[in-house]
């Protein structure tokens, strides 16, 4: 097992306006098999310039890996504007230590991220596997599709212990996602597979979706546009099931929506 | 200073002054092409091959609806982005890409003249703007004149010298290079939700598209323009449309030419040469339409030939966008240009898997496959409906190989083997030939060869593309890729692609005609009827309505006097 600790140095982030530190460079995949001076040399964007990792963290590096499995990343200090944490990963894990900027987990393809905080938007945007886990909030747009695109997230999972904002999961075609707070408005929107649950509240959930399934176990502002099919019981708890959402059109409407019955 | 050139050893293919593939020295001073140069920059071509710059006869790459294009399809933007370098502004977009991305590509592929066919003439500011952010590249636009409410009046009065007349006034009032049909009749009918075949009726003014087509010939003939109408008929896209296309062609028939040219260019033809009644019955008509263009001297086409992938539609041609739409679902965008035009945007996917979009692939090939004279057929994308132009080296090395040809009919859908002639024709195309249908041809076809574009001869523009293969190369692979990245691009005398590389990025010119209107009575009621058209209809004035000359700083005016 392989230690790289990376410090946020504060100068850093000390600027009236803190300027961005764009991290998808900093991965287990790319970081395998480097040494610390090697490290340090990864460029890294900060703003509109690349920069040195070693100008920006505080690099430690404890032990060795035989495989990129085995590289533990823990990201520490003020990670406000540190985006894209884990952004493509593809195996080993990483540990981020407070709040993290936008695209956290984006693209991630297999390994694990874990935020002890909260997340900004488009957090596990279009994730292909692998494991998501933060433990605060999530913003906007977790797990959807980039702007115009039409897949979002297609597998792994992403577990959020807070609340979660707009649109979670939009044109999501596989995978899962748990939410163990409420989700914000037009959770699972224009789905096309995979499994949303939100064991909090949600409003209009499934808008536009023609496949997929949303379960929620708390209160739902419902769309008009799902119908009722009857009452389905779940790891011994009774729900409301509805399909939708009809606005695609009879023959699309193939999205399962689960209201947990009071 | 004088900046002298010289490349030597190189096999030149310059089909405009007969030279097919021999070993020649070119030879540029102040961007022209010279006899002989005495202090020059010697570039060695040792084995590669020399063509004269690209010329893209249709390619929409700049103006209202592109823009529309690139805002609403941020997830084209992401493909293909590239940050700034020391010559290069940022680069985004695949189908739609931003300005200056389209001037290094083009240049890349050893290109340094693009048409834009397609100027709304209101907005015709805005292309303008945009071909002074598109660098390297030689420019020009062809206004839309077909769905104007002013051409409705004279072809419904039968006046054909006032709409000579208005012509002259509005390629000049827009600076643009000549005359743009697209769906004539049929766009404006679209404001009341209807589209017009090529022999129906408005509703309006009582008058076909066939008459439309045939006074806007007529008129453009009545000057020495140096190019054809511009043609996109009724009725694109649909199963079964190659008996109207058919119909078409025949409607500027014994129409005379005032210049060595066409009377008609129709444009992306493969769009118009459906057989079959429904999408599934669906087969090309290609050799139909190749039949005719072989024996008739009226038409030059080029073939909008489908490069399979995701790519963004465009055209003014609003009712044929929305009924994409309607088969796709996928987003789409419509927009009305008052009098005079619309637009609508929807994006498309074509996909080897979907016997249609296969059948439509083997239709773009087999035109130019077909079609005898290379000269009387150019190779388009239609960028971006049939695909973005950086799809253009595939088509080259899929015309040149039999082989990839069969490669890929054997990976798409297997409706093409009958619903298409494409795998039974053996006809290779060879380096000469390539040469006709991206600059030679297409400089004639524009009418440019006369200005200096689409050869290599003493005067013509120092645009040189030096390609990094040999004239005996048969393996599509290396073609391709010999297309996509030039070894040198030269324009106006200047090295503007190095290895592949932008290694300069000079602004380019823009070309424009300026037909000359002789009887001033006639011009001068003309402009009293375009008055009450401003007056009592158009929310500009008439006065602000040309385009100043701040919007073509570096312009290359062509004259066209009326026909003798």
């Amino acid at each position: 097992m392989q230690m790289i600790k990376l410090m946020v140095k504060d100068d850093v982030m000390s600027g009236v306006a803190k300027i961005p530190i764009e991290v998808d460079s900093l991965t287990p995949d790319n970081l395998f098999g480097k040494n610390e001076a090697e490290i340090k040399a990864v460029k890294v964007w900060w703003g509109n310039r690349q920069e040195n990792t070693g100008d920006l963290f505080e690099v430690s590096v404890d032990g060795a890996a035989g495989s990129a499995d085995e590289v533990k990343i823990v990201f520490e200090g003020d990670l406000t504007r540190v985006k894209h944490i884990g952004d493509g990963m593809k195996a080993g894990e990483i540990e981020a230590h407070g709040d993290v900027d936008m695209h956290c987990g984006a693209v991630m393809e297999g390994g694990r991220v874990t935020v002890k905080g909260n997340a900004d938007c488009w957090a596990g945007r279009e994730m292909r596997g692998g494991e998501l886990v933060i433990e605060g909030d999530a913003a906007d747009n977790l797990c959807a599709m980039y702007r115009g695109e039409m897949t979002g997230m297609t597998g792994g999972k992403v577990t959020v212990g807070g609340n979660a904002g707009e649109c979670v999961g939009q044109y999501m075609a596989g995978g899962e996602i748990v939410i163990k707070g409420n989700a914000d408005v037009l959770a699972g929107y224009a789905m096309r597979g995979g499994r949303i649950v939100i064991e909090g509240d949600a409003a209009i959930p499934g808008a536009d979706m023609i496949k997929g399934e949303i379960i929620v176990k708390g209160d739902v502002e419902m769309l008009p546009s799902f119908k009722y099919i009857g009452v389905e019981t779940i790891e011994a708890e009774t729900y409301d099931k509805y399909i939708g959402d009809y606005a695609m059109g009879e023959k699309k409407a193939k999205g399962t929506l689960y209201v947990r019955k009071k | 200073m004088v900046e002298e050139l010289r490349i030597k050893n190189g096999v030149v293919y310059d089909p405009i002054n007969g030279v097919n593939g021999e070993r020649r020295e070119i030879c540029i001073r102040d961007g022209k092409i010279v006899e002989d140069v005495m202090n020059p920059k010697v570039i060695d071509a040792e084995g590669k091959v020399v063509m004269p710059g690209g010329v893209d006869v249709h390619a929409h790459i700049a103006g209202g609806k592109v823009n529309s294009g690139r805002i609403f399809r941020p997830e084209d933007e992401r493909r293909g982005r590239e940050p700034k370098t020391k010559v290069c502004r940022s680069q985004s977009g695949y189908s739609v890409p931003n300005t200056f991305t389209t001037g290094y590509r083009y240049a890349k592929m050893g290109y340094t003249f693009v048409m834009e066919p397609a100027m709304p003439p209101l907005l015709a500011r805005h292309t303008h703007e945009e071909f002074i952010d598109i660098p390297i590249l030689d420019k020009a636009a062809l206004p839309l004149i077909d769905n104007n409410w002013m051409t409705f009046d004279y072809v419904k009065s039968g006046d054909s010298e006032k709409l000579a007349a208005y012509i002259a006034w509005m390629i000049k009032a827009t600076k643009g290079y000549g005359v743009k049909l697209v769906n004539p009749g049929g766009t404006d009918a679209w404001g009341w939700a209807k589209n017009q075949g090529l022999n129906d009726e408005s509703e309006d003014w009582g008058i076909t598209p066939a008459e439309i087509i045939r006074a806007l010939a007529e008129a453009n003939e009545k000057f020495e323009m140096p190019h054809a109408i511009h043609l996109h008929q009724n009725n694109l896209g649909h199963p079964g449309n190659f008996e109207m296309t058919l119909e078409t062609y025949d409607v500027t028939e014994g129409v005379k030419a005032s210049k060595d040219r066409s009377v008609t260019h129709l444009t992306h033809q493969q769009f118009f040469s459906y057989g079959g009644t429904s999408w599934k019955d669906f087969e090309s008509q290609a050799k139909a339409i190749a039949e005719y263009v072989n024996k008739n001297e009226h038409v030059s086409i080029d073939t909008g030939t489908v490069i399979l992938g995701d790519t963004t539609t465009m055209t003014a041609d609003g009712p044929m966008e929305y009924s994409l739409y309607q088969i796709t679902g996928r987003k789409w965008t419509n927009c009305d240009v008052e009098l005079e035009t619309g637009a609508g945007i929807t994006p498309f996917l074509y996909s080897g898997k979907v016997g249609v979009h296969s059948i439509q692939w083997t239709i773009g090939l087999e035109l130019m496959l077909l079609v005898k004279d290379p000269w009387k057929v150019a190779l388009t994308t239609d960028h971006p409906n049939a695909g973005p132009f950086i799809g253009y080296p595939i088509v080259i090395s899929t015309l040149m190989s039999k082989k990839r040809r069969d490669e890929v009919l054997s990976e798409i859908h297997s409706a093409v083997y009958d619903k298409s002639e494409l795998p039974s024709i053996d006809r290779e195309y060879d380096l000469n030939e390539i040469a006709i249908i991206t600059r030679a041809g297409t400089a004639k076809i524009l009418g440019l060869q006369e200005h200096g574009k689409g050869h290599l001869g003493v005067g013509a523009d120092g645009d040189v593309a030096i390609y990094d293969i040999s004239p005996e190369e048969r393996d599509a692979g290396k073609i391709q890729r010999a297309f996509m990245n030039t070894k040198y691009t030269i324009k106006g005398g200047q090295i503007v692609v190095k290895d592949g590389e932008v290694v300069a990025a000079p602004e380019g010119r823009t070309f424009l005609v300026e037909p000359i209107f002789e009887d001033e009575e006639i011009y001068k009621e003309m402009l009293s009827d375009l008055e009450t058209k401003f007056r009592d209809y158009y929310s500009v004035t008439m006065r602000n309505y040309p385009v100043q000359d701040a919007y073509t700083p570096h312009p290359y005016v062509i004259k066209a006097p009326m026909a003798k």
